[in-house]
């Protein structure tokens, strides 16, 4: 939208308003006396997000759902990892979710960019390897241990895929990656 | 007929859906699914129904739910909470006494604490009616039951269900006040269970008991349309016309 804070109905009296300041109780300008929250305005200076596919100019389509549109509207720089790179998306490919290349700095060809999260429409989340996530983010030193292994512990997303994710995952979504 | 505290709370929470309104709950809410199926099933043939992560959802993404939500159209939201307090506040966010080292996190989030204040009424569920989830004070307010009049408000907390009473929320007072017991509970039963004042002046009315309509399509044309939707299909096929599960 770019406006500089939007009001909210509600979260008033909440223990999340008291720890956040960039949500403040404000009185309305017109009547002089409703109060509402209002917040401040988001401005990311980098978004990465994957998507379904993508193609050469930086045109994004997201599948199903569309919040990343608004994420990529709001924030300065956006750099987009991708299941599939074309050359160019047709008009049925970018119906849904879209979100035009001028918004878009980079993409980069990430099958399987989303593990252990699914990809809507390719594949769910990896329920084994997201059970391991959640057990280890139960305190620093098993997160630290997660990120050793899974995160600092690979050269590459490609190393990270072929060590992580199901190998019977893997045929058909490469076959759509081309 | 006995049913099960899942079937008596489907029950209860499907009386309170009105014909003509909008009605939703949200995601990981099986228990409201099920109530607001066989509203709409039997009393409330033409309530609009939301069940977020279903496909009874009309909306691609969750920023329409939430601006719906924001205009004012929702008349019913089921919220549930690991504490609700007197007070009609209740917490999803965390537990314990220090707020920087909580022993337990919950999903928390913003939508609940949003729309609290938009639809209409919310009905407050619990699975549990113990001293833990029903409390004085919640340790974290993650929407709060009343406001200061100043405030732009387009609705408030109206009931809290729980396996065994309901309670009225008095707006004027900003306090939950016991409104009826299932049997074979007591007045007792619910005052050694729940950690706060009842406000129980005289004798409180007992819950009238599932029909055997409504637990007949409960168990039938809900539990098939749950399993054939997949709306937490595992879940109907699991709790409802369960022969086990039932005890009163």
């Amino acid at each position: 939208m770019g406006v500089p804070y939007v009001p909210i109905v509600g979260l008033a009296g909440t223990d999340l308003l008291k720890r956040r300041d960039d949500m403040v109780i404000a009185v309305d300008p017109f009547d002089g006396k409703t109060k509402s929250v209002v917040a401040k305005a988001l401005r990311p200076d980098v978004a990465v997000f994957h998507a379904q596919k993508a193609d050469r100019h930086g045109n994004v389509s997201c599948g199903y759902e569309a919040e990343v549109v608004i994420l990529a509207e709001a924030s300065k720089h956006v750099i987009v990892t991708a299941e599939t790179i074309v050359e160019r998306l047709t008009e049925k490919e970018a119906a849904g979710a879209f979100i035009p290349g001028i918004h878009v700095d980079a993409v980069a060809h990430a099958p399987f960019g989303a593990h252990p999260a699914g990809c809507a429409g390719l594949y769910g989340p990896d329920k084994v390897h997201m059970a391991q996530y959640v057990a280890a983010s139960q305190d620093d030193v098993s997160f630290a241990e997660y990120l050793r292994t899974y995160v600092l512990g690979v050269k590459d997303h490609d190393e990270y895929v072929e060590r992580f994710v199901p190998p019977n995952w893997r045929q058909p979504a490469r076959a759509i990656g081309g | 007929m006995k049913y099960s505290e899942a079937e008596l709370l489907a029950v209860l929470l499907s009386r309170e859906v009105r014909d003509g309104e909008i009605s939703a709950c949200g995601a990981l809410s099986q228990i409201p699914a099920a109530g607001l199926l066989l509203a709409q099933a039997l009393h409330a043939p033409n309530a609009e129904l939301i069940i977020l992560n279903s496909v009874f959802n009309p909306f691609r993404t969750s920023r329409q739910f939430h601006f719906l939500a924001q205009r004012g159209e929702l008349g019913l939201f089921f919220v549930s909470g690991v504490q609700i307090d007197r007070h009609g506040n209740y917490n999803l966010h965390q537990l314990g006494p220090d707020p920087e080292r909580p022993k337990a996190r919950y999903p928390g989030g913003y939508g609940g604490g949003m729309i609290y204040y938009c639809a209409r009424r919310t009905v407050v569920f619990r699975t549990e009616h113990t001293r833990r989830a029903l409390v004085e004070r919640v340790d974290f307010v993650s929407a709060a039951g009343s406001t200061p009049p100043d405030m732009l408000r387009l609705g408030h907390p109206s009931k809290a269900v729980t396996p065994k009473a309901t309670f009225r929320f008095d707006k004027d007072a900003g306090v939950l006040k016991l409104d009826t017991i299932h049997p074979p509970w007591t007045l007792d039963d619910i005052r050694a269970n729940t950690g706060f004042d009842l406000e129980a002046n005289g004798p409180i009315p007992p819950t009238p008991a599932p029909s055997d309509e409504e637990l007949h399509v409960l168990r039938h044309v809900i539990r098939r349309k749950m399993i054939d939707t997949g709306t937490y299909a595992e879940w109907a096929q699991r709790s409802l016309g369960n022969e086990a599960a039932r005890s009163a």
